[in-house]
């Protein structure tokens, strides 16, 4: 009952925010991306003319099809779900400094905890309509882009990966609330943020990136090719360990810590 | 049983004591002034009395309970520390809906209330970004007293209020009081403390310098009685010989500290006159609280 009045002041903090729309928007960019190579490959004279477009689709071997859009959007969550994954937990977990209302949060009969609880679960809410907005936007694109209708294997196949995808993105982003607490504000968080996409792309690219937890949501997803069989019973381990982690240094941090801001 | 009772509570940032060794206790109905000096300690002390700063050493009780991470009175606690902030998007109302509903409060018109207490009602549905800074402070106010606690924390709670805010706040403490609240502030304005406060307390390098009761603060301010007359050399050769400890100052005024003469001035006007010197001005001067609080701090 506690909890659900701490969760419910949260959906009221969301309200009239900004953020709220702009992570949508940003995120539904992927859907529309993949409408425009679907587009690309229908269209062999178009495919000539936007050659940068052109190349990368004929890179990531992309067809009309819905197998090679659903992909797409599954890469999406996998790689850019990190970035906007990662806005959304900073601006969660860092407004409240920002704002200066940490302070209101700290002496009430709801414990601590249970706020953070409250946060952590609004950003997996949020991160999951963010996952299933660009699954119902992909799904209008691409019914009116008229691809051939897909084999129905396929489609689980892709919401279980799509899921799965979503869920290790999601336990990536933990972390981020240790140093909006710690930072105090939203600086140190997004520059975690864009660290941990740096390094991501780089482990990644000398054949690490299975044991590095920023990679692997973008392996599993497929971004990575063959790179996705190298993930192994370790490389989920080391993933909730650090989301684990994440948690427990955020909880600590914010009920332990002298707050003097 | 005090309501708020604090023992060598002690606490440094590095190198830093902002408190040190601080014991005092409020009581209930009580209205505790704490004054001091930006940096003098006033806000950590009121942090680490809402549990946000740990003290490295020392112990803090609130309405009789230790105070712990497993402290349970929060709901009888209402704060405001520093500058009041909300949720810039977000309306009066809504603001005080987020703090209903994490303090589990089940009165539905608590919010509607204490709007009207607190005189928000033409802001109900104002975002907060946009209210002046007297509102934003009432706003402060309300979320530190929608649920009637019988515990008020405030730091400067008058802060950026007009006039007319500042006497609705006076009397509304005031009478928060009365009714059996006890209140705990601090502010730098210290005609403000000393017209509602109970007691007083002053900080200084995180120590406390002087705890005294209004009453006692009032004895405590210096006062002289100031006289000048025709030929002051002469008058102050009168009143030394009439026993009176007079000095004749800087600016060539004659200025008598002496409890006598402030109980009853009339007889140094009438020596004067005897004397042929009647005193073409006569005052009593005491000394603004500004003055005493510097006094206080300097002398430790």
């Amino acid at each position: 009952m506690i909890q659900l009045s701490t969760l419910q002041a949260e959906f009221i903090k969301l309200k009239y925010s900004t953020i709220l729309g702009v992570t949508f928007l940003a995120f539904g960019l992927a859907p529309l991306m993949g409408g425009v190579f679907v587009l690309l490959v229908q269209d062999a004279e178009a495919l000539e003319k936007a050659s940068g477009l052109a190349a990368k689709a004929r890179l990531i071997h992309f067809e009309a099809n819905w197998k090679s859009y659903l992909d797409i959007l599954n890469q999406a969550v996998g790689v850019g779900g990190v970035l906007v994954f990662g806005f959304v937990a900073s601006w969660l977990f860092g407004r409240e400094y920002s704002d200066g209302t940490a302070k209101d949060l700290l002496a009430l009969p709801t414990s601590r905890t249970s706020i953070l609880n409250a946060k952590f679960s609004l950003y997996i809410l949020w991160c999951l309509a963010l996952a299933v907005s660009n699954l119902l936007l992909g799904l209008v694109i691409g019914l009116l882009l008229q691809l051939p209708e897909p084999v129905s294997g396929d489609v689980s196949q892709f919401l279980l990966d799509y899921f799965t995808t979503t869920g290790l993105t999601i336990l990536v982003g933990v972390p981020i609330a240790f140093f909006a607490i710690w930072g105090k504000g939203y600086l140190a968080p997004l520059g975690f943020v864009a660290l941990t996409l740096v390094f991501a792309q780089v482990i990644a690219a000398t054949g690490y990136g299975s044991y590095f937890p920023w990679s692997i949501p973008g392996l599993y997803s497929g971004a990575g090719g063959e790179y996705k069989d190298l993930l192994d019973v370790y490389s989920y381990s080391i993933l909730v360990v650090v989301a684990l982690l994440g948690y427990l240094s955020a909880v600590l941090y914010w009920t332990k810590a002298d707050q003097t801001k | 049983m005090p309501i708020i009772k604090t023992h060598q509570l002690t606490k440094r940032f590095g190198q830093n004591v902002a408190i040190d060794a601080l014991s005092l206790h409020v009581n209930p109905g009580e209205i505790y002034g704490f004054l001091g000096l930006n940096g003098a300690g006033k806000t950590t002390l009121i942090r680490m009395l809402l549990g946000m700063i740990k003290p490295d050493e020392g112990s803090i009780t609130v309405m009789g309970q230790p105070l712990h991470p497993g402290f349970d009175q929060w709901n009888e606690v209402g704060y405001l520390v520093e500058t009041p902030y909300s949720y810039p998007n977000l309306s009066v109302e809504e603001n005080l809906r987020v703090y209903y509903k994490l303090r589990q409060l089940r009165d539905p018109n608590s919010i509607d209330t204490i709007i009207e207490q607190l005189k928000l009602s033409k802001y109900r549905n104002t975002k907060a970004k946009v209210l002046s800074l007297g509102n934003q402070q009432r706003l402060g106010l309300a979320k530190a007293l929608m649920h009637q606690p019988r515990l008020l924390i405030l730091d400067e709670p008058i802060n950026g209020l007009d006039p007319e805010g500042i006497v609705e706040v006076r009397e509304l403490l005031i009478q928060l009081a009365q009714q059996g609240s006890t209140i705990f502030l601090s502010s730098h304005i210290l005609s403000e403390i000393a017209r509602i406060a109970h007691r007083i307390g002053i900080i200084h390098e995180g120590r406390l310098v002087k705890e005294l009761t209004t009453g006692e603060l009032t004895d405590n301010l210096i006062r002289k009685l100031i006289v000048h007359t025709q030929d002051n050399t002469l008058a102050l050769y009168c009143l030394t010989e009439a026993g009176y400890p007079a000095v004749l100052t800087d600016r060539n005024e004659i200025e008598i500290n002496d409890r006598k003469a402030f109980d009853c001035p009339e007889s140094i006007s009438r020596l004067l006159v005897e004397k042929g010197l009647p005193p073409r001005q006569m005052y009593m001067f005491t000394e603004d609280l500004e003055a005493y609080f510097l006094r206080s701090i300097r002398h430790t």
